[in-house]
């Protein structure tokens, strides 16, 4: 969704600035007063000691007090946790302190199961405990925190001394000063340009130091326009990268600088071993990054010459402005490990509808309903699959949201029913701003009701947004939040039906007029949280109401609701997409490690709008966009309103018949993105994944981020550059391992390899061992396809094996959880035969069949039968062809169906 | 023949959408349709029958819409049973008529019958493949042509015919078969069983025969008025090359006269010339004594304001004092700069009597004049910002409107041949009867040689106008000549927008009479071969942050002219959809001579 085009355009056109984002409006750290105080202190004078003495073991955990030296009226607690699956929670907070600290509500997936503690060895200087095969040291003076795997040192926490915790105080009297806070100028108010932080309880930061020894990167973090791999920040390079959800006019690339969504969760990674860090604190937060790589110049000669290594080591550095200290440390051992202990404690991603994961048409914005039915159409003739139509703010009357705009849009109940007459969708926009206008019901009742941000003084927050003056829901007012779910209500919000989902933008929140474009931190909600404690969450606390609303609505269908800001645990509630970028090769590039980021940390239902939102993108730029769009989960085209109509069938023939190409490859992969998503929920396994999450232990894999895996089986490294011939991709898994070109079924073995790229190539594998189900019969929506057959394609590897799995549902309702109506289906294939067995003892009355198997890499090519037996089919003979170009067999018309186990032998 | 139609608002080639061209809103769900179809039939199925070739399939055979429970039973079924009886629409003996449809597999066109013989194997259109004819429509996909599953879905890119008994066959992309979504009128796209479908050919047929008379009839009419309008178009041409030969030969004879008249004028104010120098040096030495007087005049005055502003007697005016006066406040920003102050002292920090009376007072003159008058001083920095400001912009307004009604009265005397005659009343010379004479006939000659002028530059004008009307392009047959000059009219809720054409295309809000101009006459912009369906009028009035508008008119066959819709496809970017006789005769117009005959 688009932007201040009245304000900040009309400023930048009269100034002629090239339209980018202007760094001026956002703070540096240097410019923000808790991020200078702490970077200040020195590394080795940690002021912290615990005092043992006053030690408590429980079975779960251990306690104990944290004196700072500076200032023993401070009254701090540590409190470290073992939490079942290889995890440590570590909490440090005040006892009876001036004010109470936030700690985030809607990040974890309820309360994290505990898990049995054992203390090994205590004394007044250390203590060390033990979990599974985890054991932590803790030192007393100076703190210090040793995590092992094993007996292997993986993380240490104040090892250099940055640990931090600005307690509440008064403030001091005139000429008085703070030992701790110093006279930082901004520590007791703060300006940032013409906006002004009245800070009413004072300085409050927190902060703490991570090393990882052994680790050779760091990632996660998002959202950031940056690499996979974070990179070395500090004095005089890059600024620390920032957390802080923003609403960033045209955010730029290769940029630390804070986008619209924060999720504070880091890993630290090396060939042997990977852990994690989640820092569970809502409030703006900066994190400074080294890795010794990045180190001096002299060492890295040495270490070339000599051959010889030092350890590689990173550290990480968590800033945060307010909130309690509490912190996980996901102690691994592999990456996979890693990623699914924060999934394990923030929650997944629940099974989307399968049109979800279809082909998204947007536009800001569609001018009428006769428009949405137009494009729709066009559509069908033109054979291009189509499952949501979106429509962005302009759909309402006068930005008062749940309204319809009376002209263009005067019967959505027709428009709405024209699009279900084809299997077809609609998502709408809702905003949390609301317009201030008298008469607009939802103004009216929050006004009455008191469900607006309020400012220090108590009065109703008034900003400026898309309606012009706005005020705020305040989403963390219990009584607000059951008010607005009810809205969702078919009854209330008219037009909409059970097929109609929700698109939540605007929600970092963005404040037009605001300090950075968002809400002052010193406004108060319920609660009497200060919007400081609470910022990186409202965006989550927000959809969170939506997403209740969908309950409410449609409790048979599972809801479909966009998010543009997030924090931790948004996953639980909705998509993401990378926000408002642009038609540009770099920023195609971007989407990959952008989404791969958000994939990481919890977040896998991801994409980047297809096109690239501002700006008009060439016809190859929009070909490549497709090509790699279609192998992210969340595959959308967006536009802004001042670009060029750009749905596909606009376009010549030739440029057509690509687009349409990858489109259909999208829906023929649908099955593979479903069982994905079913997967992420039973497993927390992202959906797509760096190289580096599979091949932990190669060292090539680990700056790669123009490569993503689709789950195991589906390699795709997307053409990110003008005018490419070929490009070069890393297929990792050594020598023995086997990869094929999707489209040509061509060979190649692990290693790097130049592909050649016409302007139709897609550059995507199959691993080999992997069996992928397809559906490839195109059809115009995801909707229609429900009960079409699958292909299977049995991708051998070196040993002339495969494996794979399918899940099948009713695609749509919560009968899958609720009554076990699916199937979970095991294919093996060894031995030249093909196994199909149910994984789990459930059942689903599909009418889904296979009428393909396609095995990749044959060693026999002389098969002409096969012999297939099951239950229903008794034995039977199937027709087996050799294919001479593709090099593959083709066994015809299995037509058994996916609920029956059944075996296929090559004879 | 391509044929082509409008659906909700888009134009698409019939042979797509015909079956929707039931007398039904567009914006209703197919569901809805299939209800209000369903009714029709209801009512009318017994007369319909009498004439009706091909019932329901339901009721001709039954298998089809009932018997299949899941697709596990066809395919069992498809690959031991008689294909004959299960994949072959079997022949319909018409209830009490003779007709008979020969039977083919599923989704075959009559003209491709003869490649499915059910007694040989079957090969690919392609020959890439050589089948056993049972594996014809089972289903599965063996030829990459689709050429073997005329009837499923399972080949991607195959193709689907529906009979459409009653109305016309039409070509399906085979993925539209057994999708749930009633595509073709006889509903035979759907056969699974799992979506009923109404047949609703007759209804559509007969729904498109109208409307296809209509159009024809439409196209005939259409034709003569566009034969007509081309006759005008050629006369009005032709009328044009004649006034354009008839002015060339008046602008021969204007040219002329003009040079007859050049000659008398010129001699005329010889004489006039010579006349007048009396009178000249006269006025001279009458010019000479009044700057004097003037120079006098303003040396007192400098005089006596030199004595005013020197505050402290000390024979000098300095910076302080000329700070002291607001009158000097040349940007009326409330305070006398001691820039402002050093421009009235010749640059300096103070000016004796002499230099001020040569340099200063020139510039103080009418500032002092001003003050004296209408100015007034600016508010106190006390006062509250706003009021200020708005104290300013009064300021500015009246300063402006003061220049304004000074410039103008410039303009006005320029005007004037000789100004100070007319304005200095006092002065005015008499001339004696002779020089009076001489005067009044140089006036004389120069009033007909201006006449003669005019007349050649206004011929002139209207062989410029005629020439660029004629190199306007009104089509081949000069049908479009005839809506030059006028303009038509298409009104939404919120704009007027108007299509003049060859000239340009305007939006004019209801709520105000402010005019945008969607782009002035650019050229023809239909596709190739067909150039005179569409006008492009471009550069129009720029868009904030974008393109200058645009707009793109497209022309229909129509009884009369006539702008259809109003759009706005790309942001500034304007199409018009307008009907004319004119385009009565574009291929892939609306016109109607549409295919729609039956197909037996």
């Amino acid at each position: 969704m688009g932007r201040r085009i009245f304000l900040l355009g009309l400023v930048l056109a009269l100034l002629g600035t090239p339209l980018a984002v202007d760094k001026n409006n956002f703070k540096t750290c240097e410019q923000s007063s808790f991020c200078r105080r702490l970077r200040k202190y020195e590394p080795g004078n940690s002021v912290y000691h615990l005092d043992l003495s006053s030690l408590q073991v429980n079975e779960n955990s251990i306690e104990a007090s944290l004196v700072n030296s500076e200032v023993p009226a401070a009254n701090l607690k540590l409190h470290l946790q073992a939490v079942v699956g290889n995890i440590f929670r570590v909490t440090v907070d005040e006892v009876n302190g001036l004010h109470p600290r936030y700690k985030p509500q809607f990040a974890l997936n309820g309360e994290p199961q505990v898990n049995k503690l054992e203390v090994l060895e205590r004394n007044l200087e250390t203590v060390t405990v033990k979990c599974g095969s985890n054991k932590v040291k803790v030192t007393a003076n100076p703190l210090k925190l040793e995590f092992y795997q094993s007996e292997q040192l993986v993380a240490v926490v104040n090892g250099k001394g940055l640990f931090a915790f600005e307690h509440y105080r008064n403030k001091p009297a005139e000429g008085e000063t703070d030992v701790q806070i110093k006279d930082d100028p901004g520590a007791w108010e703060e300006n940032f340009k013409s906006h002004h932080d009245s800070k009413p309880r004072g300085p409050s930061a927190i902060g703490a130091d991570f090393s990882f020894p052994g680790s050779e990167r760091a990632y996660g973090l998002p959202e950031h326009g940056d690499y996979l791999p974070l990179r070395t920040t500090g004095t005089g390079g890059n600024d620390p990268y920032r957390l802080y959800n923003l609403d960033v006019f045209e955010y730029e690339l290769d940029s630390t600088m804070a986008t619209y969504g924060s999720i504070p969760v880091l890993y630290a990674h090396g060939t042997k071993h990977t852990v994690g860090v989640f820092w569970h604190n809502a409030a703006e937060t900066w994190v400074d990054i080294n890795n010794s790589k990045d180190g001096n110049m002299v060492s890295s000669l040495v270490n070339l010459v000599s051959g010889s290594k030092t350890e590689a080591n990173v550290d990480a550095r968590f800033m945060s402005e307010s909130g309690a200290m509490d912190f996980f440390v996901l102690m691994g051992p592999t990456p996979r490990d890693a990623v699914k202990q924060y999934a394990s404690l923030t929650g997944v991603h629940t099974l989307p509808q399968l049109f979800a994961l279809a082909y998204h048409q947007s536009r800001w914005n569609y001018n009428d309903q006769d428009d949405v039915t137009n494009v729709v159409a066009k559509f069908d003739i033109h054979n291009m699959p189509l499952d949501v139509m979106w429509l962005d703010i302009e759909y309402t009357d006068s930005k008062k949201y749940f309204t319809w705009d009376p002209i263009k849009f005067s019967q959505p109940e027709n428009m709405v029913s024209n699009l279900t007459g084809t299997g077809r969708k609609l998502v709408v926009i809702i905003d949390p701003h609301i317009k201030r206008e008298a008469g607009y019901f939802l103004h009216e009742d929050a006004l009455k009701y008191d469900f607006y941000v309020k400012n220090k003084e108590g009065n109703v927050y008034e900003g400026w947004c898309w309606p012009g003056s706005s005020s705020y829901l305040d989403v963390y007012n219990p009584a607000a939040q059951d008010y607005y779910k009810k809205l969702y209500s078919l009854e209330f919000f008219k037009g909409t039906t059970h097929d109609v989902w929700l698109w939540n933008d605007m929600n970092e929140p963005s404040v037009f007029n605001g300090p950075e474009v968002t809400m002052p931190k010193d406004m108060v909600h319920y609660g009497g949280w200060e919007h400081r404690d609470v910022h990186n969450e409202y965006a989550s606390a927000y959809i969170r109401i939506t997403h209740q609303g969908l309950l409410l609505r449609s409790p048979h269908r599972r809801p479909f609701i966009l998010t543009r800001g997030h924090f931790a645990g948004s996953q639980r509630f909705a998509a993401t997409w990378t926000g408002d970028n642009e038609a540009k090769w770099s920023h195609l590039a971007a989407s990959l490690p952008m989404c791969l980021s958000e994939a990481l940390s919890g977040l896998s239902f991801c994409g980047a709008d297809v096109g690239g939102f501002f700006h008009n993108p060439d016809p190859e730029l929009l070909q490549r966009w497709y090509q790699g769009g279609i192998w992210l989960p969340f595959f959308r085209a967006h536009a802004h309103i001042d670009t060029r109509r750009r749905e596909p069938f606009l376009y010549p023939d030739e440029v057509m018949s690509n687009i349409r190409h990858s489109l259909r490859l999208r829906y023929a992969h649908l099955p593979l993105w479903y069982t994905l998503f079913w997967e992420h929920e039973t497993t927390g396994e992202p959906v797509i994944r760096p190289l580096f999450y599979h091949y932990p232990e190669d060292e090539k894999v680990l700056d790669i981020d123009n490569t993503v895996l689709v789950g195991q089986s589906v390699l795709a490294r997307p053409v990110t550059t003008a005018g490419e011939t070929s490009v070069e991709v890393y297929l990792p898994g050594g020598s023995n391992a086997k990869w094929y070109d999707i489209e040509d079924y061509n060979l190649y073995q692990g290693g790097s390899h130049k592909v050649p790229v016409s302007l139709d190539k897609h550059v995507v594998f199959y691993r080999g061992g992997s069996i992928i189900p397809r559906k490839d019969r195109p059809r115009r929506s995801s909707t229609v396809m429900h009960n079409d057959p699958f292909t299977l394609y049995v991708a051998l590897d070196s040993n002339n094996a495969a494996s794979g799995t399918l899940y099948v549902d009713d695609y749509q309702s919560f009968e899958y959880k609720n009554d076990k109506k699916y199937l979970y289906v095991h294919f093996k294939f060894e031995n030249n035969k093909l196994t199909s067995s149910l994984i789990d003892k459930t059942d689903y009355a599909t009418e889904e069949w296979i009428e393909r198997v396609i095995i990749l890499g044959p060693v026999n090519k002389h098969v002409s039968k096969a012999k297939i037996t099951s239950k229903s089919l008794g034995v039977a003979t199937l027709e087996v062809s050799y294919d001479a170009e593709y090099k593959s067999l083709t066994i015809r018309k299995p037509a058994v169906s996916v609920r029956e186990p059944f075996t296929i032998e090559l004879v | 023949m391509v044929t082509s139609q409008t659906i909700f608002g888009i134009v698409v080639p019939t042979t797509q959408i015909e079956k929707r061209k039931i007398p039904i809103k567009p914006d209703v769900s197919p569901a809805i349709i299939d209800r209000v179809v369903k009714n029709r039939w209801n009512k009318k199925q017994i007369l319909w029958s009498m004439v009706l070739l091909v019932p329901p399939l339901s009721l001709v055979y039954p298998t089809f819409s009932s018997s299949r429970r899941t697709k596990m039973n066809i395919f069992t079924s498809f690959r031991i049973s008689n294909l004959n009886l299960l994949f072959l629409i079997l022949p319909f003996i018409g209830v009490g008529r003779s007709s008979v449809e020969v039977p083919r597999p599923r989704g075959v066109s009559l003209s491709r019958l003869a490649l499915y013989d059910p007694e040989k194997d079957f090969t690919c259109f392609d020959g890439s493949n050589t089948i056993p004819f049972d594996q014809v429509n089972d289903d599965y996909c063996d030829c990459p042509d689709g050429s073997d599953e005329p009837g499923t879905s399972a080949c991607p890119g195959g193709s689907f015919q529906c009979t459409n008994a009653g109305f016309k066959p039409e070509i399906l992309s085979s993925d539209r078969v057994n999708d749930g979504i009633c595509d073709c009128c006889d509903g035979t796209d759907e056969y699974s069983g799992k979506k009923t479908c109404v047949n609703n050919c007759l209804e559509v047929g007969r729904a498109a025969r109208e409307e296809a008379a209509r159009l024809a009839e439409l196209f005939k009419v259409g034709k003569q008025l566009r034969a007509e309008l081309a006759q005008e178009g050629q006369k009005m041409k032709n009328e044009k090359q004649e006034k354009l030969n008839e002015l060339a030969k008046n602008r021969e004879e204007a040219e002329n006269v003009r040079l007859e008249r050049e000659e008398i004028k010129k001699k005329a104010e010889e004489l006039e010339n010579k006349a007048l120098e009396y009178y000249r040096e006269l006025e001279d030495q009458y010019k000479k004594k009044k700057a004097e007087q003037e120079a006098e005049k303003l040396k007192e005055e400098a005089l006596e304001n030199f004595k005013k502003f020197d505050s402290n007697q000390d024979g000098l005016i300095d910076i302080a004092e000329i700070q002291s006066r607001s009158s000097f406040d040349r940007d009326r920003n409330g305070q006398v700069s001691e820039e402002e102050a050093k421009l009235f002292l010749n640059n300096q920090d103070s000016v004796e009597l002499e230099t001020f009376i040569e340099k200063s007072w020139p510039l103080m003159k009418p500032f002092v004049s001003i003050d004296s008058s209408m100015y007034k001083p600016p508010v106190t920095d006390s006062e509250l910002e706003g009021e200020e400001q708005e104290g300013h912009e009064e300021q500015e307004k009246s300063l402006g409107e003061l220049e304004e009604g000074e410039i103008e009265q410039d303009e006005e005397d320029e005007e004037e041949a000789e100004p100070e005659e007319t304005q200095e009343e006092e002065h005015k010379v008499e001339y004696d009867e002779e020089t009076q004479k001489l005067v009044d006939q140089a006036t004389e000659a120069r009033n007909q040689y201006d006449d003669a002028d005019r007349d050649v530059k206004s011929i002139n004008d209207q062989i410029r106008q005629i020439e660029e009307s004629l190199k306007k392009d009104f089509g081949p047959e000069e049908e479009f000549a005839s809506l030059e000059g006028q303009c038509f009219e298409f009104k939404n809720l919120e704009y007027t927008y108007k299509l003049c054409p060859f000239e340009k295309t305007v939006q004019i809000p209801n709520s105000n009479s402010m005019e945008t101009s969607l782009g002035r006459w650019g050229k023809w912009d239909g596709p190739s071969g067909n150039s005179y369906s569409a006008m492009l009028y471009d550069n129009g009035q720029n868009c904030w942050n974008g393109p200058n508008r645009s707009t793109k008119v497209n022309l229909f066959c129509g009884g009369e002219n006539k702008v259809t819709s109003v759009s706005e496809p790309n942001r500034c970017e304007y199409a018009f959809d307008f009907e004319t006789p004119a385009a009565c005769h574009i291929a892939g117009s609306r016109d109607g001579e549409a295919d729609v005959h039956d197909e037996l």
